[in-house]
């Protein structure tokens, strides 16, 4: 096992990995820009060193920087965390030709994976579906209106390595083919450095259903259960659960398979996610990998008992799963609220001083709430507005919502508005409780309480 | 007489859209601000045309932090 780790990131997911290093006796360097010289969580580290700037251009993507510190702390691994550089492949070379082990997938992987062709066209060649429309790269604005001939409109065209929720725009009117095929290739030359884009169909009303898995140098792939995040707003997860409300056993092994046969064709080792659509038929699309740990990785913690940061460490060390797939149960029920840092209503960013600050009362059997703030923290306007995720845990999903209501609602933050009020609308309402909604749920519910006012 | 254009919210300029000696509207994005990965625009609340543009991309912002001068003419 490594004996020194740098954690590429900040924030809460720095504290999460500072946690099980500490466990593994592993010591652990955390470097911050100027806007995080003072944040707590620094002192949890055995080692912290400065790398620039607030301007996160300067600091936590700036890769000569980090590199940098390898050589000052003497670190033998790097956790990229989430965000920032984790699915960089660039920096993952990086690390790796600095004579440093890199805690996620293989960077030729990494590469590979980025093209959303490359994951579509192994996907129809394993036979896990995929949403209908080109595999290979759309090459001209001819073969573009061939497509639509043939799949139809609504369609969505999608840059090849785009991210984020940028280079996707639909297709409503055949009218407008020229300007959107224009306009996604020079978002994409700008933004992505690839004019590559597909087309896909669009599939209505879905929910979002993704599977969690790790895969070690041996070819060993274990599923770890679903998780549900459909609960979103442009992008954004805001509610993840595990299990699905719409996920039977028979689903789920079926979802187990198509993961584990794109995991094997991908050559990917370490943990990652593949997500997937579910249509209101109940059809399931494969739509892409996600290579690093997600921000929603503790309701999988919760239900199957499994440290994934620590089985993350394993693989990247070279160790063998010591788990076989019949040995994961999934036991009970785990919500995610994400908190962010914005008002519930305009969703307007909201940083700050936090003047106050009370959690509520823990019982680690039923909540966990990952964080780094404290009463007095800054948080930043220079970075992402997640500032806590509280999970809930029970025997039934009920429960669950029961126990997260009650958590959110003792949750006292002060100096700063949270999205707390918008978590418990949603806990609260029918659809969600009842567990019938897909991933437009929000904006409905944002809509209704403004028809309501 | 001059105004002074000041940053609304915290974070990053994103972009700087007015330049100098432009001629300035009122309700005119003049700026574009990054606050938690937010792009915020920075509107003018007075015509004038643009004396002077004290900030560039990437800088950093303060609520208050000055970003443009406008020259609004004389007062009549």
């Amino acid at each position: 096992m490594f004996r020194k780790l740098l954690i590429a990131n900040r924030g809460e997911i720095a504290r999460r990995i500072i946690k099980t290093c500490r466990e593994l006796n592993i010591k652990t360097v955390a470097v911050y820009s100027d806007a995080d010289k003072n944040a707590f969580y620094l002192r949890e580290a055995d080692e912290t060193y400065n790398i620039g700037p607030a301007n996160p251009l300067k600091s936590y993507l700036n890769i000569e920087a980090i590199i940098n510190v390898f050589k000052k702390a003497g670190v033998d691994a790097v956790h990229p965390g989430y965000g920032f550089l984790s699915e960089n492949y660039s920096f993952a070379e990086a690390v790796v030709s600095s004579g440093v082990t890199w805690v996620g997938p293989p960077p030729d992987v990494m590469k590979a994976i980025e093209s959303k062709c490359y994951c579509r066209e192994i996907a129809s060649r394993v036979n896990v579906p995929i949403i209908p429309g080109t595999v290979t790269p759309v090459r001209s604005l001819n073969e573009l209106n061939k497509v639509i001939d043939e799949i139809g409109i609504p369609a969505f065209l999608k840059l090849d390595k785009g991210g984020g929720g940028k280079g996707i725009e639909v297709i409503r009117d055949t009218r407008q083919i020229r300007d959107v095929w224009e306009r996604v290739l020079r978002i994409g030359m700008v933004a992505f450095g690839s004019p590559d884009c597909y087309l896909e169909t669009q599939v209505v009303n879905p929910r979002h259903i993704e599977i969690q898995f790790l895969s070690d140098s041996s070819g060993k792939c274990i599923c770890l259960g679903e998780r549900e995040c459909s609960i979103q707003r442009r992008h954004q997860k805001i509610i993840e659960e595990s299990p699905s409300p719409v996920v039977g056993e028979k689903e789920r092994q079926n979802l187990y398979e198509y993961t584990r046969k794109l995991v094997v064709t991908m050559g990917y080792e370490g943990a990652g996610t593949m997500e997937f659509l579910r249509s209101e038929e109940g059809e399931f699309y494969f739509m892409e990998v996600n290579a690093r740990l997600q921000v929603e990785h503790p309701v999988t913690e919760f239900l199957t008992g499994i440290d994934l940061v620590k089985c993350q460490l394993e693989i990247a060390a070279g160790e063998k799963l010591p788990m076989n797939q019949e040995d994961i149960i999934l036991e009970g029920h785990a919500i995610e609220a994400r908190v962010y840092a914005e008002d519930p209503v305009s969703f307007s960013p909201s940083p700050g001083k936090i003047s106050r600050l009370q959690f509520p009362e823990m019982n680690s059997r039923y909540l966990r709430i990952d964080h780094a703030i404290g009463e007095g923290s800054l948080v930043s306007p220079y970075y992402d507005p997640l500032i806590a995720k509280v999970i809930a845990w029970d025997i039934t999903r009920l429960e669950a919502i029961r126990h997260l209501e009650e958590a959110l609602a003792a949750f006292q933050i002060d100096g700063i508005k949270t999205t707390i009020p918008l978590n418990l609308k949603i806990l609260a309402s029918k659809e969600y409780v009842e567990g019938d909604f897909n991933t437009s749920f929000l904006e409905e519910l944002l809509k209704e309480g403004c028809e309501k006012n | 007489m001059e105004a002074t254009i000041n940053a609304h919210m915290p974070g990053l300029v994103a972009r700087v859209v007015a330049i100098e000696g432009e001629q300035i509207a009122k309700g005119q994005t003049v700026a574009v601000i990054n606050c938690m990965k937010n792009e915020l625009a920075v509107i003018s609340e007075y015509e004038g045309k643009v004396k002077q543009v004290l900030v560039k991309e990437w800088d950093e912002m303060d609520v208050g932090s000055p970003m443009i001068i406008l020259d609004l003419g004389e007062v009549k």
